[in-house]
């Protein structure tokens, strides 16, 4: 089919990746960070494969409603369907490639190209052009010449995801078990969640790894990076992780979730103790949804990437996608979530509250900016960015015998994350397909 | 303001001076980081807010055009959040503000106009901020303000802000200041 994505051939690995890391031993190269020819090949083998986060469902209720976003550094729009399924398309029109989408947001009866008045309907079909009759005379056949359409489009409890590779496995298979804990916060409730109108966009010269791993298991640089927000915020140091009895890293396929079990650590920063009180009172509902365990984590210390680019925080309700752009810069999206039942004033905390603390103008985002950034840019030093890098806490902390799912580690303050999302990255630019991306998973696949 | 030119009522040459030396001394204070006296210029009331700007098509017009109260913002502060983001600069762990960013802020096109109670001014205005940090980094962020400043005593507090970039991007990593 015409409007079917052409799928695109992944070169041989290039012998940059050597030494690009050695995670039994906790090490990575600094050269990750800035190389250039490393950036092209992730583009390929990382974005133009894997499954990304595309938008929420309620930011596209309705027929016709759509946003823009980009998939790696891909365009696409990501538009409600008539048949209340979600199609996503290149924002690019198949004539002389032109962007035909300008807005980020909106509702639409189709998209008409600016520059030969190449003609969309919500579908994706071409429908008309200026000037129709000349196509005619030269035996045009429209039905070959829509909108190219991404290879699969899935969800996850509001969470559309879509990917680029017809070979791709399942969202399912790609998630695995970290479902189960992604439904601590996006299905605490009845409902579900949404997102807040809008999303902030800001622009960092970091590489995008810096970010999603700091999300994917770094709670370690809380403590010290954020001391002067929490100071600001609760008048106080924020919790010493060390001090928790009990919390985990658990990881699969190269997402990760960093947790504790105290409910609102998270989102008592953001000095709101509505808020705080809101948790607290649909806890036991969350307990008879998702059992005990998870009902201790919708809003506690906590953190999550799902490979390669998106992440959260649960308590704060922070949602993000660190966007590709080359391999020094990145282009932060950011949205709110709610409890799509919790009261208006208890939203409206949240949109004011996740703004205060992780946006540009956040207190706590203001100290993290500028850490990613010269982690990436001290790699610009040729000897610098052949230097070894340490990714080694918690090399021996596997649990095997846990109900838990997915590979279960003790103990927030644990590299093993990190390690296993830079181990994700380097397998996927080292397969040639996707049966070749070893199964290093060691954990369970459902829970007990 | 969709009043027409001479339906409007700009105040006398030297209100506006007043109220336009009153905005430079506070620009002044935020370049010298006297964050505690910047603060003490805020109405208890004050509402200061820097809406997100949406990138959105005409016929598909959010409630104020390209952004909306209901939406994220950079800034939709009370005066407690003002002075929590205040006391985040004043600690000694404000990592990332040591060594120190060096500010210049400039206000322009500044209109003054009475307000609908006596000792109100609306005052509408463009900015330019310009931040400097470590050896090379600089950022640039310009805009349009409209304020809503109220007499007291021989100074003004500030009582409304309304900040409008016209980025839907910021082209930063952060807005490590007041604008």
């Amino acid at each position: 089919m015409g409007n079917m994505i052409k799928t695109i051939d992944v070169t041989d690995s290039l012998t940059n990746l050597k030494d690009a890391c050695d995670l039994e031993n906790g090490r990575i190269s600094g050269k990750i960070f800035y190389d250039k020819t490393i950036y092209e090949q992730e583009l390929e083998k990382v974005f133009a494969r894997c499954w990304l986060f595309v938008a929420h469902e309620s930011q596209i209720p309705k027929t016709g409603d759509y946003i823009t976003t980009t998939m790696g550094e891909d365009e696409v729009i990501v538009i409600r369907q008539k048949s209340g399924g979600i199609k996503v398309f290149l924002n690019a029109c198949p004539h002389r490639g032109n962007k035909v989408c300008f807005a980020e947001s909106g509702s639409t009866r189709g998209f008409i190209c600016n520059y030969h008045g190449w003609s969309f309907n919500v579908e994706g079909n071409l429908v008309g052009q200026h000037e129709s009759g000349v196509y005619e005379d030269s035996d045009f056949d429209k039905s070959q010449w829509g909108l190219k359409e991404v290879a699969k489009v899935d969800s996850w409890k509001g969470l559309v995801f879509a990917t680029f590779d017809p070979e791709s496995p399942s969202l399912q298979e790609y998630l695995g078990p970290m479902t189960w804990y992604l439904d601590a916060l996006f299905d605490n409730q009845e409902g579900g969640t949404e997102f807040v109108g809008g999303c902030i966009r800001s622009t960092y010269e970091c590489n995008w790894k810096i970010a999603a791993e700091n999300f994917v298991g770094d709670i370690l640089h809380a403590g010290w990076t954020h001391d002067s927000a929490a100071r600001a915020m609760l008048g106080g140091a924020v919790a010493k992780v060390s001090d928790f009895e009990e919390s985990y890293s658990v990881n699969w396929n190269g997402h990760g979730y960093e947790f504790a079990l105290d409910t609102v650590g998270n989102v008592a920063v953001l000095g709101e103790s509505a808020l705080n009180k809101y948790l607290h009172t649909i806890k036991p509902s969350v307990a008879e949804r998702l059992g005990d365990f998870r009902s201790n984590m919708i809003g506690s210390v906590s953190s999550c990437t799902i490979f390669p680019n998106f992440s959260f925080l649960p308590g704060q309700n922070t949602v993000r996608v660190w966007q590709p752009r080359g391999p020094n810069k990145i282009e932060l999206f950011t949205w709110v979530v709610v409890n799509k039942s919790a009261p208006e004033e208890v939203k409206e905390k949240w949109r004011k509250g996740a703004m205060m603390t992780f946006s540009p103008t956040g207190v706590f985002e203001m100290d993290d900016g500028e850490n990613w950034e010269y982690c990436t840019k001290t790699a610009r030093g040729r000897v610098t960015s052949q230097q070894d890098l340490f990714v080694g806490l918690g090399m021996d902390t596997l649990l095997t015998d846990t109900p838990l799912p997915a590979n279960v580690y003790e103990g927030q303050l644990n590299e093993a994350n990190s390690r296993a999302f830079y181990q994700y990255w380097f397998d996927m630019l080292n397969a040639k397909s996707w049966s070749e991306v070893p199964d290093r998973n060691l954990g369970k696949k459902e829970a007990e | 303001m969709t009043a027409l030119y001479d339906e409007l009522r700009p105040v006398s040459a030297e209100q506006h001076y007043r109220v336009s030396h009153f905005l430079n001394y506070e620009y002044r204070l935020l370049d010298d980081e006297r964050f505690d006296d910047w603060l003490a210029l805020m109405h208890e009331e004050v509402h200061y807010w820097m809406p997100g700007i949406e990138n959105r098509r005409r016929e598909n017009r959010l409630e104020h055009g390209f952004y909306a109260a209901d939406h994220m913002a950079y800034f939709d502060d009370s005066l407690r959040d003002l002075g929590r983001r205040v006391a985040r600069f004043q600690q000694p762990s404000a990592w990332a503000e040591n060594p120190a960013t060096r500010n210049v802020h400039q206000l322009t096109n500044v209109e003054v106009y009475y307000g609908e109670t006596d000792g109100e001014y609306i005052v509408h205005s463009t900015f330019q901020s310009v931040r400097s940090r470590g050896l090379d980094e600089e950022y640039v962020i310009y805009g349009r303000r409209e304020d809503l400043i109220v007499q007291d005593g021989d100074s003004f507090k500030i009582k409304k802000r309304l900040i409008l970039i016209p980025n839907a991007t910021l082209t930063c990593k952060n807005i490590n200041t007041f604008l």
